[in-house]
């Protein structure tokens, strides 16, 4: 029993094996075919091949319909893939035989060049579909998109709690770190890569160069919330010492729960950057593609009108 | 006459005397009139249940306001010029028909030839039962919700009491949890379950399933929590501490026994809650003295009112009628012997014995929601794996059980008085057999599952006899095929029946084999250590057998066996398991055929640990219970979400999966979608009994959801949501040539402000679109399907 099997090989590749058929009838009757003024679009086999490759750009421009009329019955989206996948792929020969190699610096050949940029484009398109869903899963993690996002809003939340502990200055900081924290962005922004910033560097550099500072018995390491303790009698130096390093240790203590907190954040965020950069890279090929597609129907509509009008 | 207690039983009973001109006297204990709905909360909705039952009375009852109720009562009591005595505490009856005579407090004596005692039960509140029950901010009481204001307030109980009081505590702006000693609110009337349940799904209140009170205490003024109570519960997850301002505690009343067993009444079991029996006409064992309203078991305020006029026209020699009896007359119908309906409930009574335990008031609600079915000959009643689970009782003729589908010999007859239908209205799952009448006269009484559930829970003699038969007959079809019952018995007499929790293990690998399991619900993993790691092996659905390869290999268990959902399993002990297997050939064979299969099939896993994983895996996932499942290969999946639009776009706009949401294993994903369960969470529990499994097997919910959100609450798997589904239809071609408007298989927000009320919302697998579920049908590339168990559990294996 086939249980999950893709688009290329659907119905036993039953498109794959039709294109090549087209593909191998196109050929044979190039190569039959000799007319006296050499192969181009104004032949029976020209318009034949202009023709059929005119409705076959259509019909595959059709699958954006189809792919969209959800109740439709007719026939399955995969099975549209399939073949629009194929189908597109023979066009190659299709189109080009209908040239008859006849190039030049024209809106014809522009034409052919729009189809064949579509086709690469879609090319491109079978590679990013081979390549990326595969990369996604394995390097996504366990967690959903959508947990990653509550997992990091949890985070911030206990690094506020965290780093109020701290004194005003680390919690201001902390929160102009969260502030800056950037997911996602625009389209070109997801496809290059968000550089991974804004994860509170240096206030982690800070926080790393105090923990590292030796601990000088009952002196506090850090300054800005540890209570002074000059001028005292001794008797009170030393108790005061005592609590303070209590202190101390405590305060030490929370840094590290900061630290680490911001390190699993910075983890999470840059794991969730390049899970959207990842996505975005599996779309990129449509932002040409359609666009393409749209621009060759023009030109083809330009082409038709020319031959038929100036020929 | 004297009439005790002027609730709505007596009161009706004494405005029938005072209507017919019987002399009366209502004595009444309080100042005023019906003190149990006088002390209901302020503004408290009364309903007027069961719906169907008109009401008899010469004073009117509808469903409405507390204030507007005791008003329209206390004038009709006014107009009949009722002769009540209030502040009339009864506190002996002592004589006999003719010749009673009632001890009021304060010395007085009333003599009266009849006694109706109508002093139901509230006036005897149960309490908590644990330590701190007579604390004084633990009450059992409420009669105004509005006197608290700030406070957080745990009201413990499931019945209507504990909901109308938590909700208005919550509306006067109390934190307010509700503790309930089961996982259902399925005790209180429809409304007030949709209430609650409304109420906790919008967080207005919280609730603690599976919790009951273990003490309560009082804590020091200053104490740190700042409350002056410390309430511990014991939950399913452990021990839970709430610190609060007071506890409400609405756990129903028990009758006044006492005080009743004094008046000569006798009680039929030591049972607290035990109820005095009464005659079909209300009277108790004193002759003269009847019973009726709460007391009598029927603490409906409708059917209260109505017993009250009965049982005045009964004193007075006046035959009457129930109120149910055109109802039941037509439930009846079909029943050719031109019997009356009291004599058809004789007879029903005499020929199923399952239904005898019943009082003649429960046979005849009962009755009330059954069909009766006169099928003719070989017409089938269900089939084999039909989805259907209604129970059937055999009133006369025969119908044929055919176990085997392919076999048509394989039948066992079932004469009257028996009952069939009970294995799928126990386990839930498709039938296991097929029933087809035998000859022209069989008639048959068809429960639906609601009722018969209904029945279960509250008469345990009932309970009893279908357990035993389910004993019997899995034995038979799924053990033992062949051996005739009379051989079981001696088996059946041991077997016993095992609940287990979800997690909890039935036996462990490496323990001395002293039973096995046949499954009566649920479904368990069988799992192995392999390498020091527990791996699932197999899954093992309900209506098979677990735990017969250390019976017969007398070795320790090879494999643990967990419960992967809530199990009811019957325990076989070896001893009995051994006598079954010296019984037959037939019966050894096929249980050491069994045997063979696990002994290859763990060697096999053994072999290939990923393939267990992945069943481990699937397994956790919930899809041990499916019949039907969304598997996604990611490796294919380009996170289009077409399958998302395709659903939105054919159910109003809302889509009933969620592609991205649901763990992976192994590139095979499992989105958050219906599996389709065997044994649906979803339908346990829905007051209007929305939620139905279709001929396919597709659990889909219709139109009369209510919105409680309880099959939400109850899917384990988070597939049903809250939703409004709308009419709008995206237009394709104006969205693709302009942009302009919904892009087509776009979910719609719920709109608040369209006052379209949310509805639970799931997959209904398409079944009303040709050619299956479009979100595989709408995928590009081939990753989603939808598979069967058998499909995925082979491509588990393909996948090792």
């Amino acid at each position: 029993m086939v249980l999950h099997e893709s688009f290329l090989t659907h119905a036993n590749s039953r498109w794959l094996k039709l294109s090549l058929l087209l593909c191998a009838i196109a050929v044979g009757l190039y190569i039959y075919h000799d007319p006296t003024a050499g192969p181009n679009g104004g032949t029976w086999l020209g318009y034949g091949l202009g023709t059929l490759g005119l409705m076959l750009i259509l019909w595959l421009a059709l699958l954006g319909v189809r792919k969209r009329s959800y109740s439709s019955r007719l026939g399955t989206v995969k099975g549209w893939t399939s073949a629009h996948v194929w189908l597109g792929l023979a066009l190659i020969v299709v189109g080009t035989l209908h040239t008859g190699f006849q190039f030049g610096l024209n809106v014809h050949t522009l034409a052919w060049v729009l189809m064949m940029l579509v086709i690469l484009s879609g090319l491109w398109g079978v590679f990013a579909y081979q390549r990326y869903p595969n990369i996604i899963t394995d390097r996504r993690g366990a967690l959903p998109a959508e947990d990653m996002l509550r997992e990091i809003a949890e985070l911030d939340r206990q690094l506020v709690l965290v780093a109020s502990e701290l004194g005003k200055d680390i919690h201001d900081r902390t929160l102009q770190s969260i502030a800056r924290t950037r997911l996602g962005g625009s389209f070109w922004q997801q496809v290059r890569g968000i550089a991974d910033q804004a994860t509170g560097e240096g206030l982690v550099k800070r926080l790393r160069e105090e923990l590292n500072k030796p601990v000088i018995a009952g002196k506090p390491a850090m300054t800005a919330t540890a209570p002074t303790n000059e001028g005292n009698a001794t008797m009170m130096f030393v108790a005061d010492a005592f609590v303070s390093g209590q202190q101390d240790v405590k305060q030490r203590e929370t840094r590290r729960k900061l630290l680490d907190l911001f390190s699993r954040k910075k983890a999470l965020v840059s794991n969730l950057n390049a899970d959207v950069t990842r996505r975005a890279r599996l779309t990129l090929w449509l932002y040409f593609h359609v666009p393409l597609t749209i621009a060759l129907i023009a030109s083809l509509l330009v082409h038709a009108l020319a031959v038929f009008i100036y020929w | 006459m004297a009439i005790v207690g002027s609730g709505p039983a007596g009161m009706s009973a004494a405005a029938r005397a005072a209507e017919t001109g019987m002399t009366h006297v209502l004595l009444e204990a309080e100042p005023h009139l019906s003190n149990t709905i006088f002390r209901y909360q302020k503004g408290k909705r009364v309903m007027a249940e069961p719906t169907v039952l008109p009401l008899r009375s010469p004073i009117g009852f509808e469903e409405g306001k507390r204030e507007a109720i005791l008003d329209v009562w206390n004038r009709g009591v006014t107009d009949l010029k009722v002769n009540v005595r209030f502040r009339a505490e009864v506190t002996g009856i002592s004589g006999s028909r003719g010749d009673f005579s009632i001890a009021l407090k304060g010395g007085e004596t009333v003599q009266a030839r009849h006694v109706v005692m109508a002093i139901g039960v509230q006036g005897n509140l149960r309490k908590l039962g644990v330590p701190g029950e007579d604390l004084e901010r633990v009450q059992y009481q409420l009669d105004d919700p509005d006197a608290y204001g700030s406070e957080t307030i745990i009201v413990v109980g499931a019945g209507d009491a504990a909901i109308e009081n938590a909700l208005a505590l919550a509306e006067a702006g109390n934190v307010v949890s509700i503790v309930n000693r089961r996982d259902e609110f399925s005790r209180a009337k429809d409304g007030n379950n949709s209430a609650i349940l409304a109420a906790i799904e919008d967080e207005a209140l919280g609730c603690y399933y599976d919790a009951s009170p273990r003490m309560v205490e009082e804590l020091a003024p200053g104490d740190s929590s700042g409350k002056p109570l410390r309430l511990v519960l014991d939950c399913k997850e452990g021990e839970a501490e709430i610190y609060c301002d007071r506890v409400i505690a609405r756990l129903g009343a028990i009758p006044p026994r006492k005080f009743v067993e004094s008046c000569g009444i006798e009680f039929p079991s030591a049972d607290i809650t035990s109820i005095p029996a009464v005659s079909p006409r209300y009277e108790s064992n004193v002759e003269g003295m009847y019973i009726v309203g709460a007391l009598a078991g029927y603490p409906l305020i409708k059917q209260a009112m109505n017993q009250g006029y009965e049982v005045i026209e009964f004193i007075a020699g006046r035959d009457v009628k129930p109120a149910d009896e055109p109802l039941l007359e037509e439930v009846f119908r079909k029943i050719p012997f031109g019997l009356s309906v009291d004599e058809n409930l004789d007879l029903i009574q005499q020929v199923v014995p399952v239904l005898e335990p019943l009082t003649t008031l429960q046979l005849r609600e009962f009755l009330l929601d059954s069909k009766v079915h006169s099928p003719a000959d070989g017409e089938e009643i269900f089939a084999f794996n039909d989805y259907t689970n209604s129970f059937y009782s055999i009133l006369a003729g025969e119908v044929e059980v055919q176990i085997d589908p392919d076999d048509p010999s394989s039948g066992i007859r079932l004469a009257a008085g028996q009952f069939f239908g009970e294995m799928s209205l126990i386990s839930g799952r498709r039938r296991s057999a097929t029933v087809r009448a035998v000859g022209n006269d069989t008639l048959l009484v068809e429960t639906p599952r609601r009722s018969m559930n209904k029945l279960l829970q509250s008469v345990d003699a009932v309970r009893q006899v279908i357990d035993q038969s389910f004993i019997l007959r899995a034995l038979q079809t799924q053990i033992a095929p062949g051996v005739p019952a009379e051989k079981l018995q001696s088996v059946a007499a041991s077997t016993t029946l095992r609940h287990f929790k979800a997690g909890e293990v039935l036996f462990n690998e490496g323990d001395e084999g002293d039973a096995l399991y046949l499954l009566r619900s649920g479904s368990v993993t069988v799992s192995r250590d392999l390498g020091g790691r527990s791996t699932p092996v197999a899954y093992v659905a309900a209506g098979n057998y677990v735990g017969e390869m250390a019976l017969i290999s007398d070795l320790p268990r090879m494999a643990t066996v967990t419960a992967a959902v809530a199990c009811d399993a019957l325990r076989l002990e070896g001893q009995a398991f051994k006598e079954l297997m010296a019984m037959s050939a037939d019966v050894r064979a096929s249980i050491e055929g069994q045997y063979k299969d696990r002994l290859v099939a763990n060697a096999a896993a053994e072999s290939r640990s990923r393939n267990g994983s992945m069943i481990g895996f699937l397994v956790s996932q919930g899809l041990g219970e499916a019949t039907d499942v969304l598997l996604i290969d990611e490796s294919l999946c380009v996170r289009c979400d077409h399958c998302e639009k395709a659903c939105a776009s054919t159910h109003g706009n809302v889509s009933r999966l969620n592609r991205e949401a649901g763990p992976t294993y192994a590139s095979l994903h499992v989105p958050t979608s219906c599996r389709h369960c065997e044994h649906p969470h979803c339908m346990k529990d829905c007051p209007p009994d929305a939620i139905n499994r279709a001929p396919n097997g597709e659990v889909f919910i219709n139109d009369s959801c209510i919105g409680c959100g309880n099959c939400e609450r109850n899917c384990p798997y988070g597939v049903i949501q809250m939703g409004a589904v709308s009419q709008e239809k995206p237009k394709l071609w104006q969205w693709i040539l302009t942009g302009v408007g919904l892009a087509p298989g776009t979910s719609v927000p719920y709109d608040k402000e369209s006052g379209v009320p949310k509805k639970a919302v799931k997959c209904d697998m398409c079944k009303d679109l040709a050619g299956g579920p479009a979100c595989v049908r709408a995928c590009p590339t081939g990753a989603a399907l939808r598979l069967s168990p058998e499909e995925f559990m082979e491509l588990a294996a393909d996948r090792a």
